[in-house]
Formats: structure tokens, sequence, C-alpha cells
């Protein structure tokens, strides 16, 4: 784990007060940055969405592309979409061997369909010339073959497809945000709670100093604790002088109890049979927590008490809305909570239950929405401090606006103001004031980084806006600041910079000369950033003639920031999860004997050392053109060559010698020509060999499995389902089977040989402290025990190992524990894994090799 | 392609209408999406160069203005002037107000604007187009309301109030009446200036007769404005305020006290608390029987039982004859305390402290019971930790002790009433939570 620090200097005003003007003032970016797993930008809307031509141009469309996604599917994973099939129809076929099954009349031969096929595929080609015999075969077997995968894995397809889009779209998994501040025992002490790691499982606490003056400092190294699901959401409170982390897994919630010394202390661990959409603390009495999950029940939850089912109604309040997710908090009564899912806010009771508690926002004329406007964010403002505000004040975000509500004057909104943001407002905060009498900063974050600040000032108890909004810098108007770098670290940069913001958590350091805020950003990509606002004097004439707004660097920031990018550069390249096989099959069945054997002892002899398969195994490297020397002055050297010749009375053997030149390398040429031709089939073999190249010199083998390993570990499992297979099947059919496996790359994967390496939304959350809070509790969420030794489930619990790469197809036990069934739980391994990957394929890495696909071949 | 991304993606370019739900199921609608869309959409049209400029343009004064880089903003805005002539009629009918929006905003922080020029610019941007003339009017008029300038803006308002187009639509119709009670609130307000410079005259006969003629009729023209405002379902306190203030001055107390009973009773109101503080307040100075009052605070304290007004709702229980309200006052005390902004008010605790006495004499301590069986399980917590305890005795001793006083009681450890600190000075003695040691 390394941690490093960013510093650059930003350009910021902020903090603007009604009648004290301001003055310009920098702000810090600090980095506290783990670098342990490399992070690749996810989906992107262009993976998903159709790119051809818009028909109605006035009304912009998004159309998923599944048509294509499809085809990518059917191309890279034909042994998943038609093995099946395959093995149903394989009595039928006659793959090749000689003579055997010719008295059988329902065998059919297919040595002459695939040899008309020979190797290359029409795709579409309206021009394509088709054999009778293909044309009968797809007429034929094509409704068959075709139907029943677009049925059932198109339909399957679709839905995972529709699912991405609307979480790019709208991903609110994070709303709340994953990053919490914990103000220690000392004035400018505190730690910083927040997930990292590839599935934002790690949850670590990084404690830091705070300074008046200089930047924070963080003080060692993070202790963190491993979970077993992602961490989505933290919440942190200090209530009477416990401070209290309460996390938000899929399927688990869990809450920790900080001390001022000594690792934090689980204190109680919820699991959830649906998911959870949102938790948060009381801040009026300590450990009291309210969950909500998708079912539509809301709880308070203490470690004491146990649960409380307060609410549950799976319907929305106002009018239907398919969403589910709900959202509850706190009001100014410890008892009564707000509960919110999209279409409004209400009241919800403890101590009388009840599904219609009074609504405290709606959807609708009294706010004066715009049509599709919808709830994203609800949050209590109020704190156990005494602020100058109300603390009966409700916060509500919506994709256009921000809505501030009064708890006792329902339903119309105190403030409303339309916040511009270009990406869902998950992440608020409101912070105390700088400094006495000074007007409240109100934060609201969008996913895509934006920062907005709000200054409440609280005179006479009704909320006003004390200055006119501003935006805050986001992370990537730091660009800027860094040093140019070539183009790849440059998108390297960028990305990381733009990746999503996951959390918000600002503090004012008490007791400074010059008052000021920290903001902490926790981006998608695992890195926190510290910027510092300054308070500044008003100076309204100046500020609108000019507002410089360049990035400017201390010295010591830029060397902080070297050794940030210094870090980020050495991070290995993603590599894309999956690659798919494109060996040319057909090419290598039709081999002559001679080469077929040297094929196939370099494929065996490749899989026996369970190493990756080189050019070198498969043939003899066909000889490569060395790259044309540069040669500057061609036509001038001649020249002189030859006047230097004819000045020594060689002219005339000069020019033959030319001729003879001449006619050399066209006869070398052609040579290359069909060298190239014959080597073409290799394609994929070399492509792979290049990727081999491009891997080897990386500095640290990535943690995390690359395709190199797959490979080889399929290569093994190919081995051994061989040996399997071969009971199964009429002795007539072995030979030809081997011979065909012997050159197929992939196994049949529709069984459990794909590896999972890395499984998102694992379901179960534990801590890495044996016995002491991994709870598995049964199903409802009503359940729970504390402290229960349950050592055999903490075993299993515990088995998410980063290092262990193939989780299923290794560990049977493990396997067992997610489903009773192992067929299923393959299949929807290997679907689930191929869907996820499916995205990547822009990745650059076999481009070179592969021809454009358009559309899925018919049949076989 | 399916339903799912048509109505999914049915972008619809900016839809102001308030709320129609025609659709039974509508889907969200998510301003990011056209981004999503264009940064995959090579082959698509981007549209014209004339709409990319635009919104190119927009974009940067938005951004302008939330650095409150003014002057950038206002240069930028001379050239967004041209989406007036857009070829696209909904956006050629969105500019002038989204004009309007940016200008006013540029003009009330720019530091080297003044009214004049805001003025001047608020004439122009109504002219263009129809349907932004009474909104901008009476912004206009709260501006130069803002900068003191009365009579401008009445005048501003009579012109606005003048203004036909059409068929008067039921939007128009909305902002038609608030622009006519805008202008009875001024109506108002010239009204209670010449109520004091008549009370400041001396008992000259014609003087005063004219003066309270004049004062009169501009009672009559707020009174028909006012009036008329306060129909509509709404949140009016100002406009309410004001009108019961003139018909009290006129003496037409039953006239207030209907005005005042709508505003608070009726239920397509939305549920306002001040409507029944104004309520209680207007019956209260009438004197009215204390059996109304505590039927007007009864209702208060269901809807905003924090309010500071329920200590008073607490001395008329305790002051009632009947039994029940004895004992609804000291629910009252108890709901008080039960929110966060009120767990440090020291004369509720007090009164708490000594109604407690006084109903345990009465024996009464079923009531008590009855009050803490909801809050047992909180209450400890939530007041008499130890932690608290501390910081009470700390930051202020009295509140400390009443806290104690009530927590010996609520959690059982008294058997009489009288208080001995143990240890005398400094740090009291705690027991368990909050309690300090109680001894006979």
């Amino acid at each position: 784990m390394e941690t490093s620090f960013i510093s650059s200097c930003l350009d910021c005003k902020l903090l603007p007060q009604n009648s004290a003007p301001f003055t310009k003032n920098l702000g810090l970016l600090l980095s506290l940055i783990f670098l342990s797993d490399p992070w690749d930008p996810e989906l992107m809307s262009q993976d998903l969405l159709f790119r051809g031509r818009v028909k109605q141009p006035a009304r912009a469309k998004a159309t998923i592309d599944v048509i294509e996604q499809l085809n990518h599917f059917l191309w890279d994973h034909g042994d998943i979409a038609f093995g099946p099939l395959g093995m149903l129809l394989q009595e039928n076929f006659n793959l090749g061997e000689k003579k055997k099954s010719r008295k059988n009349k329902m065998v059919m031969n297919t040595e002459w369909l695939l040899r008309d096929l020979n190797g290359y595929q029409p795709k579409g080609c309206p021009w394509a010339h088709l054999s009778t015999r293909q044309r009968r075969f797809s007429l034929l077997g094509g409704t068959v073959l075709g139907e029943e995968v677009e049925n059932l894995l198109g339909g399957l397809l679709h839905e995972e497809l529709e699912t991405r889009w609307k979480r790019l779209l709208l991903d609110e998994a994070s709303t709340g945000g994953a990053l919490g501040w914990v103000p220690g025992a000392k004035p400018h002490h505190g730690q910083l709670v927040y997930p990292t790691g590839r599935a934002h499982d790690q949850l670590n606490f990084q404690k830091v100093k705070l300074s008046p003056t200089n930047e924070p400092q963080a003080l060692g190294d993070p202790s963190h604790i491993l979970l077993r699901g992602p961490v989505r959401q933290v919440v942190t409170r200090t209530i009477q002088g416990e401070a209290l982390v309460a996390v938000r897994s899929d399927h688990h919630c869990a809450l920790w109890k900080l001390e001022h010394r000594g690792p934090p202390e689980p204190l109680q661990v919820l699991e959830m049979e649906k998911e959870a959409t949102g938790i948060s603390l009381s801040p009026h009495l300590p450990g009291e927590l309210a969950v909500c999950t998708r079912s539509g029940a809301v709880c308070l939850w203490s470690p004491q008490h146990g649960l409380q089912q307060i609410h549950k109604d799976p319907e929305t309040f106002v009018f239907k809305d398919p969403s589910s997710w709900r959202w509850a908090d706190f009001t100014a009564h410890p008892r009564v909570l707000t509960v919110a899912d999209r279409t409004g806010l209400r009241f919800a009771d403890a101590r009388a239950p009840s599904d219609c508690g009074e609504l405290l926002f709606r959807v609708g004329a009294e706010a004066s929405c715009q049509r599709g406007e919808r709830v994203l964010l609800a949050q209590y403002l109020g704190t156990p401090d005494p602020l100058p505000l109300s603390p009966t004040l409700h916060l509500v975000c919506t994709q256009f606006s921000l809505y501030l509500l009064d708890e006792r004057l329902p339903l119309v909104p105190l403030l409303k103001w339309n916040h511009g943001l270009l990406s869902p407002p998950l992440l608020a905060q409101l912070l105390p004031p700088p400094y006495p009498e000074a007007p409240l900063p109100l934060l609201l974050g969008g996913l895509g980084g934006h920062l907005r600040m709000l200054h409440l000032s609280g005179s006479g108890r009704t909320p006003q806006l004390a200055a006119p909004p501003q935006s805050l810098p986001s992370l990537i108007d730091s660009l800027p600041g860094f040093p140019v770098l070539e183009p790849h670290g440059q998108q390297l940069l960028q990305e990381r910079l733009r990746a999503p913001l996951t959390g918000l958590a600002a503090v004012v350091p008490p007791g400074c000369p010059s008052p000021t805020m920290l903001l902490f950003q926790l981006s998608a990509a695992g890195d926190v950033f510290y910027q510092r606002l300054w308070l500044q004097p008003d100076t309204s004439s100046e500020s609108a003639v000019s507002e410089p707004s360049a990035v400017s660097w201390k010295p010591r920031a830029v060397a902080c920031c070297r050794r940030w990018l210094k870090t980020l550069l050495q991070v290995p390249p993603t590599l894309p999860s999956w690659t798919p096989p494109t060996f040319s099959q057909h090419h290598l069945r039709w081999l002559k004997e001679e080469n077929k054997g040297k094929v196939q002892e370099g494929l065996r002899a490749a899989m026996a050392e369970g190493r990756l398969l080189l050019q070198g195994d498969l043939a003899p490297l066909p000889p490569s053109d060395p790259p044309p020397a540069h040669e500057p002055f061609g036509t001038e050297d001649k020249l002189s060559e030859r006047l230097e010749a004819s000045w020594e009375r060689k002219g005339a053997i000069w020019w033959d010698g030319q001729r003879d030149g001449s006619r050399l390398p066209r006869k070398r040429q052609s040579r290359e020509k069909r060298r190239t031709q014959l080597s073409s089939s290799f394609s994929s073999v070399r492509s792979t060999s290049d990727f081999s190249d491009v891997n080897s010199p990386l500095p640290h083998p990535p943690k995390t499995p690359s395709p190199l390993h797959r490979m080889s570990e399929t290569s093994q499992s190919l081995e051994l389902s061989q040996e399997l297979w071969v009971k199964n099947i009429p002795r007539e059919r072995r030979q030809t089977l081997r011979d065909y496996l012997a050159v197929l790359p992939s196994p049949d994967s529709g069984n459990c040989s794909i590896p999972q390496f890395q499984n998102p939304s694992s379901q179960s959350l534990s801590t890495s402290e044996p016995g002491k809070c991994s709870v598995p509790c049964s199903q409802n969420p009503r359940t729970q025990t504390l402290f229960s030794p349950l050592p055999e489930s903490y075993s299993a619990f515990y088995s998410q190992n980063p290092n262990s790469q193939s989780l299923y197809s290794q560990n049977p036990n493990s396997q067992s524990l997610y489903s009773p069934e192992p067929a299923f739980n393959s299949v929807f391994h290997s679907q689930n894994s191929s869907i996820q990957k499916l995205p990547s394929r822009h990745t650059p890495s076999l481009a070179g090799s592969q021809p454009l696909r358009k559309k899925p071949r018919m049949g076989f | 392609m399916d339903a799912f991304s048509e109505e999914l993606m049915g972008f619809v370019q900016k839809d102001n209408q308030v709320e129609a739900s025609k659709d039974p199921v509508p889907e969200i609608h998510l301003p990011w999406l056209s981004q999503h869309i264009q940064s995959t959409g090579s082959h698509g049209q981007k549209g014209t160069n004339f709409a990319q400029t635009t919104s190119i343009c927009l974009n940067f004064i938005q951004e302008a203005l939330l650095k409150h880089q003014w002057q950038r903003a206002s240069e930028f805005l001379q050239c967004y002037l041209q989406t007036l002539e857009d070829i696209n009629s909904q956006k050629r009918q969105m500019a002038p107000e989204i004009i309007w929006k940016l200008g006013s905003t540029i003009l009330y922080n720019h530091p080297k604007s003044n009214v004049e020029t805001f003025s001047a610019f608020a004439d122009r941007m109504k002219n263009i187009g129809v349907q932004n003339y009474l909104k901008i009017s009476l912004q206009h008029a709260l501006y130069l309301l803002h900068n003191g300038m009365v009579e401008d803006a009445y005048r501003n308002l009579n012109q606005a109030e003048s203004w036909r187009y059409g068929e008067m639509s039921a939007s128009q119709e909305k902002l038609i009446k608030l622009i006519q009670a805008y202008r009875g609130l001024l109506d108002y307000y010239t009204w209670s200036k010449k109520r004091t410079e008549v009370s400041s005259f001396d008992m000259d006969g014609f003087a005063t007769n004219a003066a309270t003629q004049d004062m009169h009729s501009y009672f009559r023209q707020a009174s028909v404005n006012l009036h008329e405002i306060i129909k509509i379902p709404g949140v009016w306190d100002t406009f309410v305020k004001s009108y019961v203030e003139m018909l009290e001055f006129y003496g037409d107390q039953d006239g207030a006290r209907q005005v005042l009973t709508d505003y608070a009773y009726d239920n397509n109101f939305p549920s306002n608390p001040n409507a029944h503080i104004y309520l209680y307040k207007f019956l209260k100075k009438e004197k009215a029987p204390e059996d109304k009052l505590i039927s007007v605070l009864k209702i208060l304290h269901q809807i905003v039982p924090s309010h500071k007004i329920m200590l008073e709702f607490h001395m008329l229980l305790k002051k009632s004859n009947k039994e029940e309200h004895h004992k609804l006052g000291l629910e009252v005390l108890l709901a008080i305390l039960d929110f966060s902004g009120c767990t440090e008010n020291i004369t509720a605790w007090s009164y708490l402290a000594k109604y407690l006495k006084q109903i345990i004499k009465g024996k009464h301590r079923e009531w008590v019971q009855e009050g803490w069986s909801s809050r047992k399980d909180w209450w400890p917590t939530f007041h008499f930790s130890y932690y608290l305890a501390k910081k009470n005795w700390k930051e202020n001793r009295i509140l400390a002790l009443k806290k104690a006083f009530t927590s010996g009681i609520l959690l059982g450890k008294v058997k009489h009433q009288k208080i001995i600190l143990s240890s005398g000075v400094g740090r009291p003695m705690f027991e368990s939570s909050f309690c300090l040691l109680l001894a006979e």
C-alpha cells in the first residue's frame, strides 16, 4: 500500500458573505492514493448505445444496441451460445472421420460444409458466395439454432443491458457518498473513512492531522478492514462523545465504534434479503440508525434495542413510479423519521408505525416541479449542535432543483434553486459556520464531480441565500496544473481525475485565524483528494472585472504531484479481462498431416507446462520484414554514388549493379507475399504472442489475474475435461474429438472453467476479525445476532482472497455457499462474466487481427 | 426499438409545465441524457452551427454566473441574444425567459449595475414575446421594492395589472392575482403610514377628516385585493396579517376572526402553524374564553409540539379546572422536550420539574407513568446520559439540577422531594445516568 500526497493550488473563491467582501485565495489539493489496484473506468454510453444514424434528429434518442452486443456475444462465446445445441446434435454430425459412420443415414457429414466455409465468413456481405450446401443447411438449421439462442440469451442480455444503461444514467447505489470524516479527540485531528479496492470492499481508516495554514497530513498508513461486499455508503457521526461509523453494502449494513486509540470496534452487522438503499445515523441518540431496503421497509436499528420496522410499503407515495429506491433520515424528533422515495418524502413515526404518515414533500404543483422530476436525495439538515438555522430543515434534491423544507410547514418548500448540475446530485453536506454569525455553507456534489456551494443564513430563523450560489473547482479542473505527459499518461490522468465522485466530506477546522474550509473528495478510482478553501473578503468591484482561473502550483505541491503521477503511471494498464479466441480452427483442421503433428505437439507442450502458447510452438516464425530504414536523401544519395562511380570511371559497373539490385528485391517481395498469405491464418496466434510482449516488461506482475494467466489455466482445464469427456463418447468419434480439441484454444466453458475472478456484487460482508461481528443473519432484517462466534460461517465468508484466482472452480466448498445448484451456478457465472466483459471489447489488444464483425454467422 | 428506450429516452427539450400528470406512469427525465447521446452518436446529427454556438454560449454564461464573474457573463449574454432569432420555434419561445433570468441575475449582482439599467433591461424584456410580461413586471417591482422605490414599484404593478393579452390563461390569472395582492400590500403600507400620520395630528377637524378619507380609500383598495388572494390556497402570512390589522382598525372583529379562522382551518390550505398562532394571538387580544384558546392551541400542539408558545399552552392548561387539561399539560411539556432543538430549554425543564412535583402531590402518578412509558426507552440516553450530565453541569448548573430532579422522578429514584447534593461543591455524584444522588 502506497501513500503519497499531491498538492496543487487551485484558484477559488468561496464562502461569500453578504456584507463582507472577498479576496481571491488558494486551495490545496491533496490526495491519499492507494494504487494497489488498477482502476478502469467502467461502462460508457458508447459501449451500450446504438451508434447508427439517428432518424429523428430533433428528438435525440438513445437506443440500446442489443443486436451488436448479441453479435459480439455469439462470436466471443460461441461455446456458450451453441455448445448445448451442439451436444444435442452431436450424434447426427460427422466432423470428418473416415468412413466409419457412413452407414448410418441419420449422420450427416459436415466435412464439405466446413470446407465450403473455408475459413472466412461472408458476414452479411450480400455478394458473398453461398454454396447450395450452406444455403440448405442454414435454411434448415438456422431457425432452430438461431431462435434458441435469441430467445434465451437475447432476453437475458437485453435485460442486463437495460439495467446497465439505467445504472449508467443514474447510479443510485452511491447515494449519500462513501467518505466520512470523524473528528478526533484533539481539535485538529480526525479520521477519514472510505472504501478502496477494485470492488470497493476495503474499508480504510486514515488518521489525518489538520493544520490551520498548511495542508493536512496523513498520519501513517490507514488501518483497513476487508469486507465481503462493496461499500456503497459511509455515514459518520459523533454524538455524546461517541464516534460511530455506519456502512452500507448491498445486502449488509454494519456499525463500528471508533476509539481514539486502537482499532475500530465492530458493534453489529445486519443482513438483508433485499438490497439496502440507504442508511443514516441518528443525530440524537448514539448508535441508532435508520435503514431502508428495496422491499420498501424502513427500520429503526440500534445495537441495544434491535430492529424495529416502522414503515413498509412497496408502493410509492404520491404516484406510481417503478423505482424501488427508498431513503430514510431523521427529523428534529428522535422518534420520527422521514422516508423518501422517488415521488416524495413522508414522515414515519416510530411510536405508532403506520404506512400513511403525513407528506413532507411531494413531486407536484406545491413545489412547482417539472415533468419527469424525481427525488434523488433527501437529507435532514439538523444537528445536535445549536445552529443559527432552525433544527427542522430538510434538503431535497431532484435532477433539476434543490429544495429546502421545514418539517413544521410541510409540502411548501421554503427555498427552491435550480442547481443546473449535469450529473445526479447524490451528495450533500451542511457545514457549521466558519466563524460565528457567518452563513452556513451547504455543499452539493454531483456524481460527475461538479460541486455547488450555497450559503444559508438563518437570520430570523428562516433560511435565506446569503449570496449567489457558486460552483467549486472539480477535480478535472486541476488538470492544467499537472505537467504535460505523453498521450497515454495524459489520458490515464484525465480518466483518473474524471472518475465519478463517490464521496464528499468537508471540515471547518476549529480555531483557525482565518476562516477556512477543507474539502475531501473520494473518487470511484479510490483516490481521496483534498481542497482547501479560504474565506475571502469581498472585493466585488474587482471580482467582476477579472477572475484569474489558472491553476498555480507551489514548488512543494509540484514535487508531491510528481510523486503521485509517478505511482499512477506505474500502475499496469488494465487489460481486457477476457479476450475471445480467434484461432482459425478451420485452418488448423485442414492442415497437412506433417504440420498437424507439429502444431499438436506444440499445443500439448504448452498445455503441459501451463505456459502461454507462443508462435514458435506452432510453426516457425515467418521471416518478418525489417523495418524500412530511414533514407533521408534517397535519390540524392544514389546520384552522388553514381557521380562518385563515374568520377572513378566505374559508371557502367555501377549501372549494372543497380539493375541487378532492382531485380533482386522484386523476387524477394513475391516470396514475402506468399509467406504472409500462408501465415495470415496464424494471425491470432501471433497476436497472443504480441500480447505477451506487451505484458512481460511490466515492473510488477498485476495482482489481478490477466488474461494470460487465464489462458494457461483454461488450457489445463482443457486437458482435464478431455479425459472426462472421453468416457462418454463413442469410440469411433474420440479421435475426431481429440483432434478437434487439440486445436481449440478455448475449452467448452459452459461448465465451471471460466474462472470468476472478482465478483463485485458478492453478497456478504464481514470484518477481518473472526468471530467478532461476522454475523450471518437469516434472511429477514428483523433478526440479528451480536458477537456470535461462528467459526465455520466465518471461514466461509472470509474466502474472498484477491489472490485466489478462481474461487469457483478451485474451491468447491465456497461454491456451494453461493448456490445449492452447481449447474445453475456455473451457467450464471459464465454468463455473467461474459456479459460483464463485453464492453471492454474496444481495448486494442487483438484489434489488429480481428476482422470487423457485423452480423452473427448463421448456424455453424 | 423497444418500449423501454422509447419511453425513457423521450427527450423533451424543455418542458416547464407544472406537473402535467397525464401519463399513468411518467418516466424520470434526466437532463444529462442528452450528453450521453451526444458522446455516443458520432453519426448522429449534431444540430446546426447556430444551435451549437448558442448552447455553448449558454454554458459559458452559466459557468461565469456560478463563478461570480458578472462582467464575463454579461459579455457572453450580449452574444446570446441571438437565440431570439432561433429557427426552432420552441427554442425561440423559451429564449426571452432564459435571457431575462440570466440578465436579471447578472444585473442584480453586477457591481456597476444600477436601478436605471435594470429597469431599462426589464422594460425591454417585457415586450419581447408576450408570455413573460406579467412575470417580469412582478419581478421588476420586487427589485424596485428591494431598492426602496415604493412608488415606482406601485406604478409598475398598476401598469401590469391593466395589461391584457388575448384570453386570460390560468397561469396569467394566477399572476394577475399575485400582482394585485402585492399592490394591495403596498396600499396597506401607505395606509399604515397615513394612520401614524393621522394619529399624530392634533384634533383638527377638517385636516383629520380629509386624511381619514384618504386613508379609508387606501383601505378599500387594499382590502379588495388582499381578500382575493387569501381565497386561493397557499401560504399568505404577510397578506393575512396586514388585512387583519386593517380590519381590526376599523372594528370589524368578526371579519378579522373569520379571515383568520378560514386561514387556519381550511383544509385546502397547506398546513401552516403560523395561521394557528395568528388566530391564537388574535383571540388572546380579544380576551376570548380560555377554552377557546385551549382548543386553538390544541391543534397547534398536534402540528408543532415544539413551538415555544406551547409553554404558554401549558400554563393555560395548568390553570384550567378540568382534570383532562391537567393531564394534557404534562404531555405538552414532555412533547416539547422530545425535540432536539428544545433539550436545553431551561423554562421547560423547570416547568416540568415543578409540574411533576405537583402531579405526584395530587396523586396522579399514573399520568407520569403513561407519559413516561413511550419515552422510557430513549429519554435516558437522549436527556440523562452521563455525557450530557457532565456537559450540563459544566455549562449550566441550574439546568443540570432541574434535569437531575426530573430524572429522579421519572427514573423512579426519588422518594421525597428533597435534593441533597452529596458532595456539596463542584461536581455532583452521578448515579447510573444523569440522576444526582438523591436522599431522603
